[in-house]
């Protein structure tokens, strides 16, 4: 009957090919590990290890009690995620995430300067041991504790750019009206290379940055016009939502998946230059989620001329650039402690983000991409058993197994120090999870109203059942034991 | 002596009562800048996804329909790159339309839809419900490339509009196969699941419209449909050199009501909905607001149908190269 089914099922459907709404392609449907899925528990415990240089005389273990006792001291709320700290004497560190060194030394007044690497040299003014191991397990807490504190708060998820295994990045030199003012290019390629090459280096084994540049020679005007002043042109705060919206400005992107980040050069036209955005010093600005925009005022120039914007002028629009694509993949200029009097933190002039800011980078990304994993598995199992007529091909399954062993992996990572294994273990759980999700297969018939149901079977079944059950009524008739005592005589004979 | 020594200590008081005034003032003009750059927790971007379903040279009406919303959006300053336009057929380049190119929704012809800056992602035959509802849910096959793709987010405002024939619970794509409500509504629901959008407008323009939103049940979708069960939705004008309706009632006066507002406009859809005139529309607009958490009278149109970024300037610069 099952099989007799399937065949008129797949004979109306081939049928009604155009007519379908969504076919379903396989019918078989495999089991996914439901009740793993949903046992797996969003809690994590993330170590961070303090090797102490020093020659003076601490107590580790003490420092690590007491840094604990404050952070957990600390954390106002309930969290999924526990940042801990462990410390150690400097033996053989690891140049790996979570490994910081701490260089301790007298000093007649207490302070710590965090370099660019790994390292923070402390300088501590207590002479009782007691005390001194109470000032660096404070500093550690502080540490920990901030980082764990700003997970929670999110702030700045904002303006930031989600996690994606890459971003293209694009450069654009807008030149509003070359005609009544210079031809204008610039000198990317020696720039790009010295200044967005060393971030892109640093930050690749995190994500990948697809770096391309373009000049628009006739960008025309912006769809706003800036307000005149006595001495150029200027724009207010609330013109600036409106003004990267020009339908004329090409700035869209060719590649299918990866998240874009404009950055634009802006040469205003000579008659409204010097542009300039009121209430700033830079001329520059970020646009939450799509990238920045920094104005170009080139004094001096002729009509008719070319002009070529040198490495040197182009190293003070970069260092905008690059605040600006910190700010918008998610580093904060505060890590790992606010600059203030006792803390001094190095800016990495090479590289545009130091050891301190990749790791609590990545740190941030792992925890989020571990969330992601383990909702998206879980929406997954809620589709599939929300909908009984729901394909499971095989590749989902083995997705969903490759996500699920690379979830099982992480804690083992974090505990034994290997944070940025962690980060890759949750990127690949993501990946595999959301592959899963949003498979082309997972699409199927949802709707298959009563209506439709009698409307196209019943052209089939009516018109051969009715006789069908008139001859069953009469076989039963026929052979029923009423008609026993009337036995079927003929009539000739009955009138006799 | 006394008096005068007074009178200084006087003036200094004074003096720094008006310096601290003008501090205050100065700090108060600054937290106004800053207060308008951080804001409340609201959307980044806004996407549009306009659908006309309909195909054939006696459905103009319904390209039209689309196309002018199409403008209205763009006009508004949602780029090209946030707006997903699904055509089912081709008015401007039919061998029966009179104004070849063209496409009008006024018999004045004032204003040409299809004019300089038109970018169609789906067209034709790939209008199906197949992939609307592929594009909604983000299932689209890995080759797609990427103005067919809705790449929304959690923070994203998403204003979707279709437009076609329909009836209860269902809208007719190409003339052979149907959507139904409960169809969108599962999208929908998948796409609250993946946190695929942060607030839906849903407008569409078929006769019985408002049973097609009748079964969504996911949070933060505010429904307008253009007429009730058992009602038709009308067309307007009838162009009598195209030989065609070239718009319909309910679109018409919503674009009417849209001629008045530009990108930093304060209106809000509770205007909007004010503005619809039964008698004009010649059928029963609704709304459906039990699924919207905010208040009509204090969203504004900007939220879906303009594409208001949120900024913040750029306080100093990263000392990148500079060796110290």
């Amino acid at each position: 009957m099952a099989a007799l089914r399937d065949r008129i099922r797949t004979l109306l459907g081939r049928r009604s090919d155009p007519k379908t709404i969504i076919s379903v392609q396989n019918d078989r449907r495999l089991v996914l590990p439901a009740t793993e899925i949903s046992q797996f528990a969003l809690d994590q415990v993330v170590p961070f290890t303090f090797y102490i240089d020093t020659p003076m005389t601490v107590t580790v273990e003490n420092i690590e009690r007491m840094a604990q006792k404050l952070i957990d001291k600390q954390r106002t709320h309930d969290l999924r995620v526990r940042y801990t700290a462990q410390v150690r004497h400097k033996t053989e560190v690891p140049d790996a995430p979570g490994h910081y060194t701490l260089r301790l030394r007298e000093a007649a007044v207490g302070a710590v300067d965090f370099g660019v690497d790994r390292v923070a040299h402390v300088s501590v003014s207590e002479a009782d041991s007691k005390k001194r191991d109470a000032a660096v397990a404070k500093l550690v807490a502080d540490i920990v504790a901030k980082e764990e504190r700003e997970l929670r708060e999110k702030k700045g998820a904002r303006r930031a750019l989600k996690y994606a295994p890459e971003y293209s990045v694009t450069f654009t030199l807008l030149n509003e009206d070359p005609v009544g003012g210079a031809a204008v290019s610039w000198d990317i390629e020696q720039a790009a290379d010295i200044f967005v090459r060393p971030f892109a280096d640093t930050l690749r084994p995190l994500a990948k940055l697809a770096v391309s540049t373009q000049i628009l020679h006739h960008a025309g005007p912006p769809p706003v016009t800036p307000l005149a002043h006595d001495n150029g042109t200027y724009l207010t705060p609330d013109m600036l939502p409106h003004f990267a919206n020009s339908p004329w400005w090409n700035l869209a992107s060719t590649d299918p998946i990866a998240p874009t980040i404009s950055f634009i050069l802006y040469v205003p036209a000579l008659r409204s230059q010097p542009l300039r955005i009121e209430g700033s010093s830079t001329n520059a600005f970020v646009v939450s989620q799509w990238g920045g925009i920094a104005i170009a005022n080139l004094p001096g120039t002729e009509v008719g001329a070319s002009v070529v914007i040198s490495r040197d002028e182009l190293q003070k629009y970069f260092g905008i650039f690059i605040a600006q694509l910190r700010e918008l993949v998610g580093i904060r200029n505060d890590t790992p402690l606010i600059p203030g009097t006792r803390v001094s933190l190095q800016r990495a002039t090479a590289t545009g983000i130091s050891s301190w800011e990749l790791d609590a980078l990545m740190r941030q990304w792992m925890v989020a991409n571990h969330q992601t994993a383990i909702t998206t598995l879980q929406s997954l199992v809620r589709l599939v058993e929300s909908m009984e007529n729901m394909v499971v091909m095989d590749e989902i399954k083995v997705q969903v197994d490759q996500s699920l062993s690379a979830l099982r992996s992480i804690p083992q990572a974090l505990s034994s120090g290997n944070q940025l294994l962690a980060f890759e273990l949750a990127a690949n759980a993501s990946y595999f999870a959301e592959g899963a999700f949003f498979d082309p297969s997972m699409v199927s018939l949802l709707y298959f109203p009563d209506q439709h149901k009698y409307a196209i079977y019943l052209p089939f079944f009516l018109p051969v059942t009715i006789p069908l059950l008139a001859a069953i009524k009469k076989a039963i008739r026929r052979d029923s034991p009423q008609n026993d005592s009337k036995p079927d005589v003929p009539d000739d004979k009955k009138n006799e | 002596m006394k008096l005068a020594s007074l009178a200084s200590c006087a003036a200094n008081f004074v003096f720094v009562l008006t310096l601290l005034a003008v501090a205050s003032g100065a700090s108060s003009n600054e937290e106004k800048v800053t207060q308008f750059f951080e804001g409340s927790e609201t959307h980044t971007n806004n996407w549009a996804v306009l659908v006309c379903t309909s195909r054939f040279w006696f459905n103009y009406r319904h390209m039209a329909n689309a196309l002018s919303m199409y403008r209205t959006v763009k006009r508004m300053g949602i780029p090209d790159s946030h707006i997903i336009l699904m055509l089912a057929d081709d008015m401007a380049c039919n061998p029966r339309n009179a104004f070849p190119a063209a496409v009008y929704d006024h018999p004045r012809k004032t204003i040409d839809l299809y004019g300089d800056n038109v970018e169609v992602d789906y067209r034709g035959y790939e209008v199906t419900v197949e992939n609307f509802i592929r594009l909604l849910t983000g299932r689209v096959a890995a080759d797609t490339p990427r103005n067919k793709r809705l790449l929304t987010d959690d923070k994203s405002n998403v204003f979707i509009y279709m437009t076609g024939h329909g009836g209860e619970d269902f809208l007719k794509f190409q003339d052979s196969e149907e959507i139904n409500s409960y169809d969108i509504a599962d999208a929908f629901k998948q796409m609250w699941e993946k946190q695929r959008y942060r607030e839906i407008l849903f407008m569409i323009d078929t006769c019985q419209a408002n049973t097609m939103y009748s079964k969504f049940d996911s949070p933060n979708i505010l429904s307008i449909g253009s007429s009730k069960k058992g009602q038709n939705s009308l067309s307007h004008f009838h162009d009598y050199d195209l030989g065609v309706s070239v718009i319909d009632r309910f679109t018409y006066y919503n674009l009417e009501f849209f001629e008045s507002v530009d990108s930093s406009s304060k209106q809000t859809m509770a205007d909007l909905i004010a503005a619809y005139n039964t008698s004009l529309i010649q059928s029963d607009p609704g709304v459906r607001t039990d699924l919207f958490a905010r208040d009509l009278a204090k969203t504004y149109l900007m939220d879906f149908f303009g594409a208001v970024q949120n900024v913040k300037l750029t306080t100093e610069a990263f000392p990148i190269g500079k060796s110290k």
